[in-house]
């Protein structure tokens, strides 16, 4: 009965109905975008630090990993420290650096990750294999691209330029072994890794027993943020960043972005009740004769206001999958639109969709749908029954 | 991976003399050109805030934890530019004479840019080609071109911005058509006692149209009063939060102007549609009759 009221009511102005449901709908899909903006771009960051299970990071101290060219000296002895520590399962250093190839007339020049193939974490190999001997070197599709050469060749590249002499230093001839994406690197940023004692090479004594970054691998059951202030004490010359601590970096440089979502988040959904109020109100404007006359015939006022607020909810259930559907459609243009920034990891998505977005946007709206109904469903019940048919008699 | 950043590598290690007189000699210079008084450099208000560091104050520079440093002297706080590609980087900012900098990073005789000035854009144009004709293991480019290639994060936040607007846009129509609708709705009795009386349709509807189009402008207004203060608030909010002179949100006479012609353009097209919804249902149906 309650049910069928409402939705009579409803029906009886279909273009309103169809409108507020596009009205909501639309709300709802800002609201899911937004929701997915505020935490998306947090997991989406997170599952990308802990895709190859490296929970602790040390960099030079006072610097993020590869945030500047710092590097950290006695590398050797570091990494020594770190491997024999029994909660340490792998310890990977990395040295980051330039790589330039000369080709045709013109020099393609790449960033360069000096590894330990054995223990790497950087990037993931598409074809071949990896760059086991001194000599060999991976690299990813953009720079096979740029240099015009693919899986097997030899190519030429320098570590250095000497301006004053016009020659290229730490020159090496390198295999291509491996075609490889790098996890941290944009899609379209030209980039190689070879064996770390090759780049310390080709870098000359500036590089010697230097890396950039150690990336730690824990065993299983160790505490990771007790191992990070354990080896936070141990060396006073690196900074340790667990992914907690990554993460928060994250959210500081990025807060922007989580902060647009609230606010855009929050306006929709005041959009969106605004809307069910304005409606719902006319509505039992137009029906307030009916009403009155229902309370006359010894409806209960509870049961006005039931329908009155099945009906403010409904709008917004109704809405709400088609708005959960044009969330998801809008998520990924707006993501698409955002993945063209500048270095950003081919991994990084700012729009993750998660289902407990989708149950907070439903969540919200339904709550916003009832409390839409309230003031009307108020105004309706508390309505003097003898006056009101008065009024709607005389006209 | 980033470069040029060797200004980020250089740490400050410890205030050696606090608030002593910069004629003071300094106690020790490891490393680095030696000088009979240390040299000056300048430091950002944010470091000097956040370090409690005055003009005049001694500190040791090195090029990295536990690395000999030199002691220099702070001569002047600077105020942070307003630059956009800034804000998001907690750095500290430190200048330093060129010799002293490349002498404590090991540098050598290198520098990692030039800056050359032009008489003209034509003289740019043949100074650049001139230069990579004979450059090797450098590259020059134009001003212009460097400041689009690091806009490219701006231009991408401003193609969000634009998607953002247009789906509020389609919310703001979608929802002011409802409005209007329902606007005229309440006014069917008014509009077919109109027409019994003898009104045209084209006045009703011009009066609809002409009532849509004043709550738009009026709306509009009152938005632009909103989006002013909430201009005015988002600076505030963010110039505190990044410790910067930047302006963050700007409405200028432009955005007023597109703000209230869109919506007078969505107000007038909704009176009509919902008007000549109304004009088209016979007088005595609008009586419930």
């Amino acid at each position: 009965m309650l049910a069928t009221l409402a939705l009579a009511s409803l029906l009886r102005h279909r273009t309103r109905t169809v409108l507020a449901i596009l009205g909501v709908a639309v709300s709802a899909a800002m609201l899911l975008d937004m929701v997915m903006l505020s935490s998306g771009m947090r997991e989406s960051f997170r599952g990308l630090l802990l895709s190859q299970g490296f929970q602790l990071r040390l960099s030079p101290r006072g610097t993020l990993p590869f945030d500047t060219e710092a590097t950290i000296r006695g590398a050797d002895s570091l990494l020594a420290v770190l491997r024999a520590r029994p909660t340490v399962a792998v310890a990977s250093p990395v040295l980051g650096g330039q790589l330039h190839f000369p080709s045709r007339g013109a020099t393609v020049t790449a960033s360069a990750l000096g590894v330990e193939p054995a223990v790497q974490g950087d990037y993931e190999l598409v074809a071949g294999r990896q760059p086991t001997a001194a000599n060999e070197i991976v690299a990813n599709d953009a720079t096979l691209r740029a240099i015009g050469h693919s899986l097997g060749d030899t190519v030429h590249a320098a570590a250095g330029y000497d301006p004053q002499l016009r020659t290229y230093s730490g020159e090496r001839t390198l295999r291509i072994v491996g075609r490889v994406r790098f996890i941290y690197l944009a899609l379209d940023q030209r980039a190689v890794a070879l064996p770390i004692g090759t780049l310390r090479a080709m870098g000359g004594p500036a590089s010697a027993d230097r890396i950039s970054l150690a990336m730690v691998k824990l065993r299983p059951g160790a505490d990771v943020e007790r191992e990070r202030a354990a080896l936070h004490a141990l060396l006073p010359r690196v900074t340790v960043t667990s992914t907690a601590q990554a993460l928060e970096q994250v959210d500081q440089r990025l807060s922007y972005f989580r902060q647009l979502a609230v606010i855009l988040g929050s306006v929709s959904l005041i959009v969106g009740f605004l809307l069910v109020t304005t409606l719902v109100t006319v509505s039992v404007n137009e029906r307030i004769g009916e009403i009155a006359v229902m309370r006359a015939i010894g409806v209960h006022r509870w049961r006005i206001v039931g329908q009155i607020l099945l009906e403010s909810s409904a709008l917004m259930v109704i809405a709400a999958p088609l708005g959960l559907a044009l969330g998801l459609v809008t998520a990924r243009w707006l993501d698409s639109i955002l993945a063209r920034f500048p270095g950003l990891p081919e991994r990084i998505d700012f729009f993750l969709f998660q289902p407990r977005a989708a149950w907070t946007a439903l969540g919200l709206l339904v709550i916003s749908g009832i409390l839409a109904g309230v003031y009307p469903s108020w105004r309706s019940a508390s309505l003097p029954i003898a006056v009101t048919l008065r009024q709607e008699a005389v006209g | 991976m980033r470069v040029n950043h060797r200004f980020v590598c250089l740490l400050l290690l410890a205030v050696a003399v606090r608030g002593a007189p910069a004629q003071q000699t300094p106690r020790s210079i490891a490393r680095g050109v030696p000088q009979d008084a240390p040299r000056s450099i300048t430091i950002d208000s944010r470091l000097a805030a956040d370090a409690s560091l005055h003009v005049g104050d001694r500190v040791v520079v090195a090029a990295g934890t536990g690395e000999p440093g030199d002691t220099v002297v702070i001569a002047a706080i600077t105020q942070r530019r307003a630059d956009p590609a800034e804000i998001a980087r907690g750095e500290y900012r430190v200048r330093l004479h060129l010799g002293q900098l490349q002498s404590l990073l090991g540098y050598g005789d290198r520098v990692d840019r030039f800056a050359i000035a032009t008489p003209s854009a034509g003289a740019t144009a043949d100074a650049v080609a001139r230069i990579n004709a004979s450059a090797f293991g450098f590259q020059a480019h134009r001003s212009a071109d460097v400041a689009v290639e690091t806009s490219k994060t701006f231009a991408v936040v401003s193609r969000f911005h634009r998607a953002i607007g247009t789906i509020t846009i389609v919310a703001s129509a979608i929802f002011l058509l409802c409005i209007m609708l329902l606007k005229v709705d309440e006014r069917r009795r008014d509009v077919a006692a109109l027409r019994l009386i003898g009104c045209t349709e084209r006045t009703i509807v011009g009066s609809v149209v002409l009532e849509a189009a004043a709550i738009a402008v009026l709306g509009s207004l009152f938005g632009v009063v909103v989006g002013g203060t909430a201009s005015f608030l988002v600076n505030r909010h963010y110039q505190a939060v990044y410790r910067t002179p930047l302006r963050f949100s700007i409405v200028t006479g432009d955005i007023v102007l597109l703000a209230v012609a869109l919506a007078l353009v969505l107000g007038i097209v909704a009176g009509w549609l919902a008007a000549r919804r109304l004009v088209r249902t016979p007088p005595l149906a609008l009586f419930g009759r």
